[in-house]
């Protein structure tokens, strides 16, 4: 489904060949992506517009870097990275942990499950987001999390532990039966 | 070291994703706290990104790959300018080297002794060829301290 990601990345650079299937591949890789990202960019940030601005600047950053030659599951965990740090980027420069109250939309009960894990992100650090959101929502390992985000292999198990306890926590008794 | 948590988590999380699950799966997060809290959680989370994939609209690929283009032009002129500014800065201290020196070469010594030293038609050379050589990067440095300085 994916093209090399080393080719679509060397595709933008000056003095490469601009090619249509560069081009092609590319569309098809930001179609495979970019809602993904969007969903952790938005959820770890807190906020839509923010979202969009990273999604954006992590494709750029992709395109322009001399990356090498990579598979599928590379590319996104490549992706994801630059988006994390893009994140790390944001939050050190400005105070935005704060989540957005979430849009009313939709039925009664799905609105107040929703409102539930909003609430509960909410009540998280924006590391703890993001541990949550690449595991169980990416299903990333814990070696990929680890790459995503920078953190020691070694830590992720007890970081995502942590979370997940806090997190259960936030949410309703009956939304987490333990 | 103590155990923090279930070893079967990821199988449970993978098996959640693919919705191939087995009967001992199954089984197992009935009686493990550690997966059916995280089971439970995934699954809130995953509604939370099935909704935030409907309701979002990312930018057509086209504006990404013009920003990218934009991008790639501005970091190979910064590049560029880099040079520049380089070059610009060893002309200066060309220019400044070679007055000092030929100063301190007069300061030094008597002009007479200049002007005997002088007599060798290789020395000469030498000292014109400086000569016409700091002109050269002055008549070219001139320009370009004036814009600067005219920029602020």
């Amino acid at each position: 489904m994916m093209e090399d990601a080393s080719m679509i990345a060397g595709w933008i650079s000056p003095g490469r060949e601009q090619t249509a299937a560069g081009e092609e591949g590319f569309r098809r890789l930001y179609e495979a992506t970019s809602r993904p990202l969007w969903g952790y960019l938005q959820h770890a940030s807190g906020r839509p517009d923010v979202a969009d601005d990273l999604l954006q600047e992590t494709y750029c950053k992709f395109l322009l870097s001399k990356a090498p030659a990579m598979d599928e599951a590379q590319t996104r965990s490549y992706l994801f990275r630059i988006a994390t740090n893009l994140l790390h980027n944001r939050s050190r420069s400005r105070d935005d942990s704060a989540l957005e109250e979430p849009a009313e939309s939709g039925a009664q009960s799905d609105e107040d499950a929703r409102l539930d894990v909003c609430a509960a992100m909410r009540q998280l650090k924006p590391r703890e987001r993001e541990l949550l959101w690449l595991a169980y929502v990416e299903g990333m390992s814990h070696a990929e999390i680890a790459a995503a985000t920078g953190l020691g292999a070694m830590s992720i198990r007890i970081l995502l532990y942590r979370a997940r306890q806090k997190a259960s926590g936030f949410l309703r008794p009956q939304r987490i039966k333990s | 070291m103590k155990q923090i948590s279930c070893e079967h988590e990821t199988s449970v999380i993978r098996a959640l994703r693919s919705g191939e699950w087995t009967t001992e799966l199954r089984l197992h997060v009935a009686e493990c706290q550690d997966c059916s809290q995280a089971s439970h959680l995934a699954q809130a989370l995953g509604e939370e990104a099935r909704r935030a994939e409907i309701h979002c609209t990312p930018p057509d690929p086209y504006w990404i790959l013009q920003r990218s283009r934009r991008m790639a032009r501005e970091i190979a002129m910064w590049r560029m300018t880099r040079l520049l500014a380089l070059m610009r800065a060893l002309a200066a201290v060309y220019v400044v080297a070679a007055a000092v020196w030929f100063l301190h070469g007069y300061a030094a010594l008597q002009y007479r002794e200049v002007a005997s030293a002088m007599h060798g038609s290789a020395s000469m050379f030498a000292l014109m060829g400086a000569m016409v050589a700091a002109a050269f990067v002055v008549a070219g440095l001139w320009p370009i301290l004036r814009e600067s300085g005219e920029r602020g």
